[in-house]
Order: structure tokens, then sequence, then C-alpha cells
């Protein structure tokens, strides 16, 4: 197969400085990467997340059951199963009735750290859970722009969440290392998709419906243990 | 080889730089739309159940960017048979992939174009995603086989 017909074969410095430069975005892209998703033991950890649960952030750390729910605030399946299930979930942390452990996940991108760090910050001035709700109920399209950390704040200070603290750590991104040691954890625990419900350790089935149908979700706890 | 009369040199370059533009366009856009959520691609890796975790969690970091400069090359027409190459052979790996869950029963999306993960299990296009992966396995194949095209950087691809 005769295809240059003489031509000269392109010029090698050209050739070798293309791959070269391709090769030099590869390596550093995928190393960024792993790096961005490597658990950090710098990372700041807000007072209400516990290493041993995960990183995530726990409600009454020495009841059962245990309830772990990983989830990302930008996905509409997680809007969903807040809508169906998570006034349950909120009367069980504030009762005092299991022990209730958020893990935000940021599957979703830039915009679902923002988020999660903002959950953080929430987290620091005891309104963790008028956040999720709130945040959720508002949830914007995915990556459109609107959860910037200005559009965290401004979301945040209409469910009453306020403070120059509150806006300095959401500006800082000072949780944004937990969030990801958060998602590190879900990696290695397995958690595919969101949201992944645990009740005791044991994944909540998705052909059982109870993701998105409260009486399904109620027998489970009740089954759980919760009167 | 003797090539037919239709099949002339300029018309056969022109073919290759479609092929080229097409398996590197679809391997570029395909690595970009992933390099921006590493834990979704990671995900989608583990939802095949093939590898150990941490071994998936590493191949999901990776592999974006991989594609993306895999994609790169294609487009711009430099070492095209090697790129050609690669771009076949990932796509015959996948073949496997989807194949192995299809046979598995796993209900997953094949994670191509990011997404990826769990799916109910009437919503798997198991059938769409390796047809789609065989035809641009041809394309490798061709640009293999003959990876001199109209409009490449490297002219002499090799």
């Amino acid at each position: 197969m005769v295809n240059n017909k003489g031509k000269s074969s392109g010029d090698p410095i050209t050739r070798w400085l293309v791959i070269g430069m391709v090769a030099l975005v590869v390596v550093v892209g995928a190393g960024i990467s792993i790096f961005n998703n490597t658990s950090k033991k710098s990372a700041v950890i807000p007072s209400a997340a516990s290493v041993k649960d995960g990183y995530g952030i726990v409600f009454n750390g020495d009841l059962t059951p245990v309830i772990d729910i990983w989830e990302d605030f930008q996905c509409p399946s997680c809007k969903a199963f807040e809508g169906t299930n998570g006034d349950a979930l909120k009367a069980l942390a504030v009762e005092k009735k299991a022990k209730v452990v958020f893990h935000p996940l940021s599957f979703l991108g830039p915009e679902s750290v923002y988020a999660a760090n903002g959950a953080a910050c929430a987290a620091d001035q005891g309104k963790f859970l008028e956040y999720h709700s709130f945040m959720y109920a508002n949830q914007p399209a995915e990556n459109s722009g609107a959860w910037s950390n200005e559009g965290v704040i401004a979301t945040a200070a209409a469910a009453g969440i306020t403070g120059a603290e509150f806006e300095a750590c959401v500006n800082k991104g000072k949780y944004a290392d937990w969030v990801g040691n958060v998602g590190s954890e879900g990696s290695k625990q397995n958690i595919n998709s969101t949201p992944t419900v645990f009740i005791n350790g044991k994944e909540i089935d998705r052909a059982s419906g109870a993701y998105y149908s409260a009486p399904e979700f109620m027998k489970l706890l009740v089954a759980a243990g919760i009167k | 080889m003797k090539l037919p009369n239709f099949l002339t040199e300029t018309r056969l370059n022109w073919f290759g730089l479609i092929a080229r533009l097409t398996l590197g366009g679809v391997i570029f856009v395909a690595g970009a739309l992933k390099v921006t959520t590493p834990y979704k691609s990671a995900a989608a890796m583990r939802a095949y159940e093939l590898l150990p975790i941490s071994v998936a969690n590493f191949f999901g970091y990776v592999l974006p960017w991989f594609e993306v400069g895999l994609g790169a090359l294609l487009i711009l027409g430099v070492s095209t048979r090697f790129s050609a190459f690669f771009a076949g052979s990932l796509m015959i790996v996948f073949i496997f992939a989807i194949s192995s869950a299809w046979v598995r029963g796993l209900s997953i999306d094949c994670g191509c174009f990011g997404g990826g993960g769990q799916v109910a299990p009437g919503e798997t296009k198991y059938l769409q995603e390796i047809v789609r992966d065989f035809g641009i396995a041809l394309l490798g194949v061709y640009l293999y086989r003959r990876p001199h095209t109209k409009w490449a950087l490297e002219p002499g691809s090799r």
C-alpha cells in the first residue's frame, strides 16, 4: 500500500511535539483526577461529621438503627427521594429515634461540590436539616451556573441561614476537601448511584419501591425497629 | 493492492478524513464529558462489576483523560495509525464489557458519554451500545489499514 507517493512523511518535530503535548495533558489531567479523589488527611472536617462514619454528617451518633443516605444535591432522583421521605428522615433525626448519617456526594460535578460545602457550613450553624430541605426544594437544572458560591449563599439566606461566618465558610470553600473525602469514601463503599440509602448497613433494594414511596419506606423503618 | 477504479487515492483520503474526524470526535467528546465528573466516571466503571473496586476507581479517573488525548491525536491527524489501533482496541474492550454486563443480567447504563451506573431493568440499551461501538471500531480498523488522510497534521501518518 503506497500512500505517500514520495511525499515526506511529515515533520517529525511536529509529530513529537503534538504527541508530547497531548501526553502531558493526559498525564496531568489524570493525575489531578486521581489526586482530587484521594482522601486528604489535611481536610478540615465539620464538627458534625464523623470520620468513622465515612465522613458523613451525623445525627444522634449513639443511637440505633442507623440510616445512611448517600446523595447529591444536584441529582433529580435525590430531590424525589427527599420529597417523598425527607420529612420522615428529619423527624428521626430531630426526635432522636435513629442515627441518621448524610453523605453529600459530588457525582454531578462542581456545583455539587459548592452545594455540599454549603451543607457543611450550614451544619456548623446547626442548620443542616433546614439547608438540606430548602436546597432540594429549590434545586436548579444540573450545572446551570445557579449554584455558584453566591447562589448557595442566596439560596441559604432564603432558608434563614445567614451570617458572616456562614458566608465566609462558603466563599472559602472551607469544606471542599471534606467533600472530596466523602466522595472518596463513597467510591470505596461502591456507591454507584444516588440516592443510595442503607438501613443498618443493608442497602435498600431499588426494586422495593421504597425510595419513592413513603409507606414502603416506613415499612422498612418499622422493620428496623422504629416506632 | 489494486484498488477498484472509483476508489481513487483522493476519494479514499477524503473518506479517511471523515473516518478520522468521526472516530476522533466521538472519543474526544466521550472523554471530555466525563473529565469534569470523575466520581461518576469511577462509579460507572464499578457498576460493571468486572474489576476490584480500587482498580475500577483508578480506571474511572484515568480513562476519560486517555480518551481526550486519543481523540485529540485523531482529530489533529498525528500518528493516526497508532491512535486508530488504540481507539479500535478500546471499542472492542467496551463491547466485551457491555456484553458481559448484558449476559450477567446487570441493569446498567454503559456510561460511555457520562452517566452510567444502575438503571431500571427496562431501560438498558445494550444492543444499541454494542452496535454503535462496533461501528466505531470499524472506523478504527479502516484507519489502521489506511492511515493516510486529507488534512492531517502529519500527512504520512504512522
